[in-house]
Order: C-alpha cells, then sequence, then structure tokens
C-alpha cells in the first residue's frame, strides 16, 4: 500500500513535466496545423541550457527557466520566420513541414553533439537528493519544485490565452484565420509569436526534466513521441484535457514498472499511442478551440 | 483510347541499364567499385521502397529500420537455426517484415495528418530496444554471424542488381497503373477518392505491406551481405534518415528519383561524410531543409525546369 502511494505521487508529479511538454506541441498544432518535430530538439536544448547555465555560471535551473524561455522563445520566432513560413499551408504541406522540422532537429542534435560531445549529463543542485514526507512516502524535493514550476507555467498560459489581446488573438486565429484578416489580426503574426510561444515551452519542459533526469543529444525523441501521446489524448481543447491526459500517460508508465522489464517501458508510451488512435480516433483534435 | 501506362522507350531503358550492369563487372576487376555498387543497388531497392510510401501516399517513415532490422534478423535466424537457404530466408524476412508493418501501420494510417509518421519515430526506437534485449531472435547487443560461403559477396552483386530492377519496376506499376491513380487520388483527398470508389483502407495497407516487405528483404540481403549484423546497427536512426533523405534529396514521389538520390547518397556518404563521421547527422538535416526549402522535389525537379528552358513538355498525363 506504502508503495502504491508512492507510485501515485511520481505520477502526479511527473504528470505536470508532461503537460508542459505536451502543450507547446497542441499549441503549434492547434494553430499553424503543424507538427513541430523539433519539439524534441528544443527539449534538448532547454535541457543542454540549464545545464550549462548551472555548471558555467552556477545559476540554480529554476532561476535559469525564465532566460531560457525567452531564449527558446526567440529561437521559435526565427524558426518560423526564416524556415517554416515559407511552406505550403495544409494537407499538401504537410509532408514537408514534418521533413523541413526533422532536418532542423537533426541539426539541433548535431550541434549539441559537437558542443558537449555525447556523453550523458545530468543537473546535480544541492536539494536534488532532499526528501520530504508526504502522505506516507518520500518525496523529493525536487520534484516537488518541477511540478510546482510546470503548474505555474501551465496557469500563466491559461491566463495568458484568456485575458490578454495576445491570446484572444491566437485563439481566433486557431478557429478561422481567413476571418482573422478581416477584423485586422496580422495572422502571420499570431503564427510567428505561436511557434515562438510552443518553442519556450519545449524548452522549458526540457529545462525541468534535466533536473530529473540523464541527458545527451538524443534526448527529446522519447519526449516528443509522449507529447504527442498527450495531444492525441487529451486532444486540443483545454489544459485540463492536457493535464488528464497527461495523468493518464504518467500513471501507465508509472504502473508499468511492476509488470513489465523496466527496458521494455520506452515502448509503453508508443503501445499508449496505437491503442488510443485504435480505441478513440474519432475524438482527436476534435475541439479547435484553445484556452 | 486510352495511352498504355508503361512507356516502351521506359522498358528499353531500364533493360538496357540493366545489360551494361550485369556484364560490367566481367570487364573489370576493381573489387572496391564492384562492392560500392553492390551497397549502391541496395540503397536504391530501400529508397524505392520508402518512397512508395512517403511519395506515393505521403505518409513520411522515420523509423523504416524497424522492419529493414526485422527482416535482416529473421532471414538470418532462418538460415543459421532452421538451415533455410539464402533467398527463400530473405522473402521468409520479407514476409514478416510486412506484417509487422502491417501491425503498428494499420491503425495510424487510418487517421488523416501526421500520426503516422510520428508513430513511425516511437516504431523505430521501441522495436530497437525489444530486439536489443531479445537475445533469442537477434543475440542481443552481441549480434548474429552468418556461415561465411567464399564467393558469396562477389556473386551477391547480380542480386542486389535483380533487387534493385524489381523495385525499379515496381515504382512503375505504383506509378503509373491504374492503381497508381488510386494511389495518387488517396494522396490528393481521401474523401474524393472514396467517393469514387478507391478503398483508401485497402490500398493503404497493401502499399505498406509491400514497403515493409521489400525493406525486410533488403535487410535479409544486407545481412547475407556482411555476414554479420548487429541490433545498433540494422535498426540504427541514422538508416532510417538515410532512406528519407535519398528519397528528398531525389526527388518524392517520382519514379526513378530515390534510386538517383540512393546513388548521389552512397557515394557521397562514401568519399565525403566518411571523413567527417561527427558531422553527418547535421549535414543530412541541412541537405533535407535546403532541398525542401529550394527544390522540393530534388533532382527531379532540378532536372525537370532544366527540360523545359530547353522547351522539353512532359505528357500531362506522365507528368510527375
Amino acid at each position: 500500500m506504502e508503495r502504491f502511494a508512492e507510485l501515485l505521487i511520481a505520477s502526479i508529479l511527473l504528470a505536470g513535466l508532461y503537460a508542459t511538454m505536451a502543450y507547446g506541441l497542441g499549441l503549434i498544432y492547434g494553430v499553424l496545423r503543424i507538427v513541430n518535430l523539433n519539439h524534441g530538439g528544443m527539449i534538448m536544448a532547454g535541457a543542454y541550457a540549464g545545464w550549462w547555465l548551472h555548471e558555467e555560471l552556477g545559476i540554480d535551473p529554476y532561476l535559469a527557466l525564465l532566460p531560457v524561455a525567452l531564449a527558446a522563445f526567440l529561437v521559435g520566432v526565427l524558426t518560423y520566420g526564416l524556415l517554416v513560413r515559407r511552406l505550403p499551408r495544409g494537407a499538401a504541406g504537410g509532408v514537408q513541414s514534418l521533413l523541413l522540422l526533422f532536418g532542423v532537429w537533426l541539426v539541433v542534435r548535431n550541434a549539441a553533439y559537437l558542443m558537449f560531445t555525447g556523453n550523458d549529463q545530468t543537473v546535480r543542485t544541492s536539494y536534488s537528493t532532499l526528501a520530504v514526507p508526504l502522505a506516507g512516502a518520500l518525496v523529493s524535493v525536487n520534484r516537488l519544485a518541477v511540478f510546482a514550476a510546470a503548474l505555474a507555467t501551465l496557469v500563466i498560459l491559461h491566463l495568458l490565452l484568456r485575458k490578454t489581446y495576445l491570446g484572444k488573438a491566437i485563439r481566433a486565429v486557431a478557429q478561422n484565420p481567413e476571418s482573422c484578416t478581416l477584423v485586422g489580426i496580422s495572422v502571420e503574426r499570431i503564427y510567428m509569436l505561436t511557434f515562438g510561444l510552443g518553442t519556450a515551452l519545449a524548452a522549458v519542459a526540457g529545462l525541468l526534466g534535466a533536473t530529473l533526469f540523464p541527458f545527451n543529444p538524443s534526448f527529446g525523441a522519447g519526449e516528443l513521441l509522449k507529447s504527442f501521446v498527450v495531444v492525441v489524448l487529451g486532444g486540443l481543447g483545454s489544459i485540463a484535457g492536457t493535464a488528464i491526459a497527461a495523468l493518464i500517460l504518467a500513471l501507465v508508465e508509472v504502473f508499468a514498472i511492476l509488470v513489465i522489464p523496466a527496458y521494455l517501458t520506452a515502448a509503453v508510451g508508443f503501445v499508449l499511442l496505437v491503442l488510443v488512435l485504435v480505441l478513440r480516433p474519432g475524438g482527436l483534435f476534435g475541439q479547435r478551440v484553445l484556452g | 483510347m486510352k495511352p498504355p501506362w508503361v512507356r516502351p522507350r521506359a522498358v528499353v531503358g531500364l533493360l538496357a541499364v540493366c545489360a551494361v550492369l550485369a556484364v560490367g563487372p566481367l570487364l573489370h576487376g576493381d573489387l572496391y567499385a564492384h562492392n560500392l555498387v553492390t551497397l549502391t543497388f541496395l540503397g536504391i531497392a530501400a529508397a524505392l521502397a520508402w518512397n512508395w510510401l512517403g511519395g506515393y501516399l505521403g505518409q513520411v517513415s522515420f523509423g523504416h529500420a524497424a522492419m529493414f532490422g526485422l527482416g535482416g534478423f529473421v532471414a538470418a535466424r532462418a538460415q543459421i537455426s532452421l538451415n533455410m537457404p539464402m533467398v527463400p530466408a530473405w522473402v521468409f524476412g520479407g514476409l514478416v517484415a510486412g506484417l509487422y508493418a502491417l501491425v503498428w501501420g494499420h491503425p495510424t494510417l487510418r487517421l488523416r495528418g501526421p500520426y503516422f509518421s510520428i508513430a513511425t519515430i516511437g516504431v523505430g526506437e521501441a522495436t530497437r530496444l525489444v530486439c536489443t534485449y531479445w537475445d533469442w531472435l537477434t543475440g542481443g547487443s552481441s549480434g548474429l554471424s552468418l556461415p561465411m560461403q567464399v564467393g558469396l559477396k562477389y556473386r551477391l552483386y547480380w542480386y542486389g542488381l535483380v533487387l534493385a530492377a524489381l523495385a525499379v519496376a515496381g515504382s512503375y506499376v505504383l506509378r503509373r497503373s491504374p492503381l497508381g491513380l488510386s494511389l495518387l487520388a488517396i494522396k490528393s483527398d481521401v474523401d474524393a477518392a472514396s467517393d469514387v470508389g478507391v478503398s483508401s483502407t485497402r490500398l493503404q495497407d497493401l502499399v505498406l505491406f509491400i514497403s515493409g516487405a521489400t525493406m525486410g528483404l533488403c535487410g535479409g540481403f544486407y545481412a547475407s551481405y556482411f555476414s554479420y549484423i548487429e541490433p545498433g546497427d540494422m535498426f540504427g536512426f541514422d538508416r532510417s534518415i538515410s532512406w528519407v533523405l535519398m528519397g528528398v534529396i531525389g526527388g518524392i514521389g517520382t519514379i526513378v528519383g530515390p534510386a538517383l538520390g540512393a546513388v548521389i547518397f552512397v557515394l557521397v556518404r562514401q568519399f565525403l561524410i566518411a571523413s567527417y563521421p561527427q558531422l553527418y547527422l547535421g549535414l543530412y538535416g541541412v541537405l533535407l531543409v535546403l532541398v525542401i526549402l529550394f527544390e522540393p522535389l530534388g533532382l527531379t525537379g532540378l532536372a525537370l525546369r532544366l527540360a523545359h528552358r530547353f522547351g522539353y513538355r512532359e505528357r500531362p498525363d506522365l507528368a510527375t
């Protein structure tokens, strides 16, 4: 029973990270109808950015969140402005955008490999090994902090999409880009900002993940897949939907340790994806209203 | 009258090229070139098989190494443990790989959008992990060794030629036959295709199976060629990417484009990328980005553009 509580808490804390990670992918898909295959690359880049700031400048990973997010936002804006903007949209552009962003991912990966070698890295802070008792289980302080940071990110995002003009414009473009031009919203600018936002979310998730897991330049492939599972499962509808989907994925993953050997847990996310696609294909990406 | 879907010119051309390549090794003794061409044949067959899905159906796969590796290991295991002869073992490996592709591809191809492509990223990775730990099939990370046969590597040149020629012929059939028109219809608009009676479900599965089976066959060929295989190499991520790149360089969705892409790719890898092993992923990436941005049809697009400048107009019904 104690083990059960432990695993349950672990799942909930992990779900926060997954939700942040997935929302970046979902946001870009919802507004631009493009799957950002470089999502995994930016998760990895965020992890390395946090690690570098911590190792070289001694900046706490949680203090690095804001500057890393801003830098990733700029990278996203540039990626859109220089590359993605030139592609055709819709069904015909689907293959091209996939291939283009996949190419960008390869470049990012290779750059990280050249700069930081292929060795596994970890972000170790003074509180990495601290733990507090919670509901009869020992919980790492760092995991709690990751959860809190993820939660805060999602709340800020929610407020941004609901309360600000920019957020309303983003949601409007997601619903109907043509009408948006009629009422004077610059659709291109919204696309660019959305791409930046989604990229920033990926980097934030990567940075948070770096405090939990070891990573190397190929870090992010599994995370991209997990993000996709959450987006498919939760739809693009709401932050609540994303959170529930993230929780389901985390629960399945964490409890899978009990029944299957450890090396197979990497396949769990994928099996879940196929199951979701088979069992609940109709509701996927059903709602197009973000917020 | 409907124009025939295979031009005599194309058939004659293919046969002529094959004839030249078939007698070529008898005229020179350059073993290095001989082996390089054999590997090019393998690249051509695999790149075309990738293109049937990625080009004709518009379902890009980033994980075709899963079928390549599975086919290779099944073929190797069949030869070692069941004493199966080489070619039947390849076919057996191909069939298993094709069925495996259906298992995960069938549900994901049903849905519109990028589901299939995303799933392939997971399939490639998951298959590699599972097979690395599946000692019985793959021998674990130490791999499998096939019994050495004197002169086999030299003879495999002609097997490879047949494989590549079959793949080119298959590409013609899948593109130009009435079946090819159905595939084009599915790629352009699934709803409109089903309205005129094209069964997208069956045809997509068919193409997926053929593509996966050809990939598995190539894996079996590869296993016999090197007579030693291990999971990390067979299921490698860069292997999957190399086929994407061959297709993109040559021209996605065209008939001979990916074959051309495979030739260029094998040569470039041999002479350039081998000297910069730490840069190859980035080079692949830069190439992908450049081709997609500036010439989405790759070399074929470039050739068409040049041909147009000199006044050539392709028959509209055969336009790539």
